[in-house]
């Protein structure tokens, strides 16, 4: 049997459902060698400021049980490096590219879409509001409903472009923050970022990380996010979603999809075994395969509650 | 430049070298082939514990008999170290390589090589020990330790830098073996009376290599150094392994080193 395994998140459409998530795929040509681009649904691109960032002090990462915690702080090369540089590369190859949108503050987010506004081959934005790395950054926006809901809306009348917005699972009420996107003119939400989460060195009684605090990511954090991405699914069913959190796995990319995701995105899996995002791909179509599934949309949304 | 790979291993073969160190040989069918410096991650264990892989330097690549040999040496000090050394033989792994840069092993201008190790930095100068050896390229090899348990192969570097009409210099912290003191001050020693050397490749704990830095600076050597930081991905793209270059640059180590020209490193490295 062969499995379709086209789907769209909105307007986007996608070869299948699998994506490369900001910040683990560098500026998405860096695996060609283990994981073309091109074969993906989508590459999304390490968070772009309207200038390069030099990020955090070292340490940045720490390995935990199932998963690991960084605080980067957003290194990244800046948006017109990435325009100047990745971009044309990408587009030659027939990348589907997601730009991944960061500011400290509002000017800084519609300096970057502006930028990318003259660039084609740009498939949609991600804003990331939710980074819980830098200070002065994104997680006021992405745990205040009301800045969140202005911040979306001034990206939006900057763009035609499909709009996506990267939920944080630290705010205190995600359905809240998702209504308040979409309110803004989000076409899609991507959930979730990482998990404000520490690691102690007891005998040195320090944070393990120079930042203190950073981001949990892993298969730690699967279980958190299958919950968040059915719990705003079933609040705005009608709103397409990105699915993250410690994909490793076709298998764990059909739970996403059953939960309401359209699709997901692989991160640590990345630094793990640098073709696990086009390994996901062969493993959910012959998960689809051996489920009789023919069409892996027809997973999206799948779940049957009890 | 040799294309990375990530293939399966077998384990074939394991020595201690010390009370916490051990050399292991890794096996695969493939063909793969790497330079000294280079390192590679390699998966320790199964699960998601530990979940990343391990960065080790390459000591050697061998053919032997239809399989690829490559020989790491490992200091156990964690989850995925232990892990490597209870694993049977004939169990499976994963290794990613060759990654990162290497040293730079061409003869140069005024006199031989130095290659300097502090601890478990053998395994690339080892590496770069016998392909130097082989090429008839003079060097002396500096093997430093904290005590004479832990000084590791230093049969094998005696032979390696004999071979090209090189000198063994072993120092030890304790003074158990070889010369009292730091290996860096062994080095200083001999450039003091007038040993001069071509270039300085260097891997060891990172005091050593600042102490290495500073004397590069002063003396105006030409310095290589293999830095050591915990790596996540090993390629480029999760950006825990940064190191800052003279020039502001915050570059992963994995991909822009490990080994790093001296004088390409910020000013912290050498003051």
């Amino acid at each position: 049997m062969s499995v379709r395994m086209a789907t769209s998140v909105g307007a986007v459409p996608l070869a299948n459902p699998v994506m490369a998530a900001s910040g683990t795929f560098g500026y998405g040509l860096d695996l060609i060698d283990f994981c073309p681009p091109e074969r993906l649904g989508a590459v999304v691109s390490k968070g772009l400021s309207p200038r390069p960032r030099p990020g955090n002090p070292m340490p940045r990462i720490v390995e935990t049980a199932a998963g690991m915690i960084n605080a980067i702080g957003l290194q990244n090369i800046g948006v017109e490096a990435f325009c100047r540089d990745a971009l044309p590369q990408l587009r030659a190859r027939g990348a589907v590219v997601v730009v991944n949108v960061f500011g400290a503050r509002m000017e800084e987010y519609l300096e970057v879409v502006a930028r990318c506004e003259r660039e084609a081959g740009v498939a949609a934005y991600e804003l990331n509001v939710s980074c819980p790395n830098v200070s002065a950054g994104g997680m006021e926006f992405g745990h205040d409903p009301a800045l969140l809901e202005t911040l979306t809306r001034r990206c939006r009348d900057a763009t035609r472009r499909p709009l996506w917005v990267k939920l944080s699972p630290n705010a205190p009420d995600l359905v809240a923050t998702a209504r308040a996107a979409v309110a803004g003119g989000a076409d899609a939400l991507t959930l979730i970022n990482t998990v404000r989460a520490m690691a102690i060195d007891a005998a040195a009684r320090r944070p393990v990380l120079a930042n203190g605090c950073g981001g949990l990511s892993g298969p730690a954090v699967k279980p958190i996010a299958l919950r968040m991405v059915w719990e705003v699914h079933r609040a705005l069913p009608e709103v397409p979603l990105v699915g993250i959190g410690g994909v490793e796995t076709g298998r764990d990319a059909a739970e996403f999809l059953l939960a309401g995701a359209s699709a997901v995105q692989v991160g640590t899996a990345t630094f793990r075994d640098p073709a696990a995002p086009l390994r996901i791909v062969a493993e959910l179509e012959r998960f689809c395969e051996t489920q009789g599934v023919a069409d892996v949309r027809d997973l999206i949304g799948g779940l049957q509650w009890r | 430049m040799i294309a990375r790979r990530d293939l399966a291993v077998r384990v074939a073969a394991r020595t201690d070298l010390s009370p916490t160190c051990f050399r292991i040989a890794l096996a695969t069918p493939e063909p793969l082939a790497a330079a000294p410096g280079q390192f590679a991650m390699v998966a320790c264990g199964e699960g998601f514990d530990p979940l990343l892989r391990r960065a080790f330097s390459i000591a050697g690549v061998a053919r032997r008999e239809g399989h690829t040999l490559v020989e790491l040496m490992v200091k156990e000090v964690g989850r995925g170290s232990a892990l490597l050394r209870r694993a049977p033989l004939g169990a499976e792994l994963r290794l990613l390589a060759p990654l990162g840069n290497g040293f730079t092993l061409s003869p140069g201008e005024g006199g031989p090589l130095a290659l300097v190790a502090g601890g478990i930095g053998l395994p690339p100068l080892l590496f770069a020990a016998e392909r130097l050896a082989a090429q008839g390229v003079a060097f002396d090899l500096y093997l430093g330790a904290a005590t004479a348990a832990e000084l590791l192969e230093a049969e094998r570097c005696r032979r390696a830098a004999a071979a090209a009409g090189g000198e063994l210099v072993c120092a030890t912290d304790d003074g158990s073996a070889g010369e009292a003191g730091l290996v860096t001050a062994a080095l200083e020693r001999r450039l003091e009376t007038g040993r001069r050397y071509a270039r300085v490749l260097v891997c060891g704990p990172n005091p050593m290599l600042r102490a290495l830095a500073r004397l590069a600076r002063e003396r105006k050597l030409d310095a290589e150094l293999s830095l050591e930081e915990p790596m996540g991905c090993g390629v480029g793209v999760c950006l825990g392994c940064v190191v800052e270059l003279a020039d502001g640059r915050m570059v992963p180590s994995c991909k822009e080193g490990p080994v790093f020209p001296a004088s390409r490193l910020a000013a912290r490295w050498s003051e």
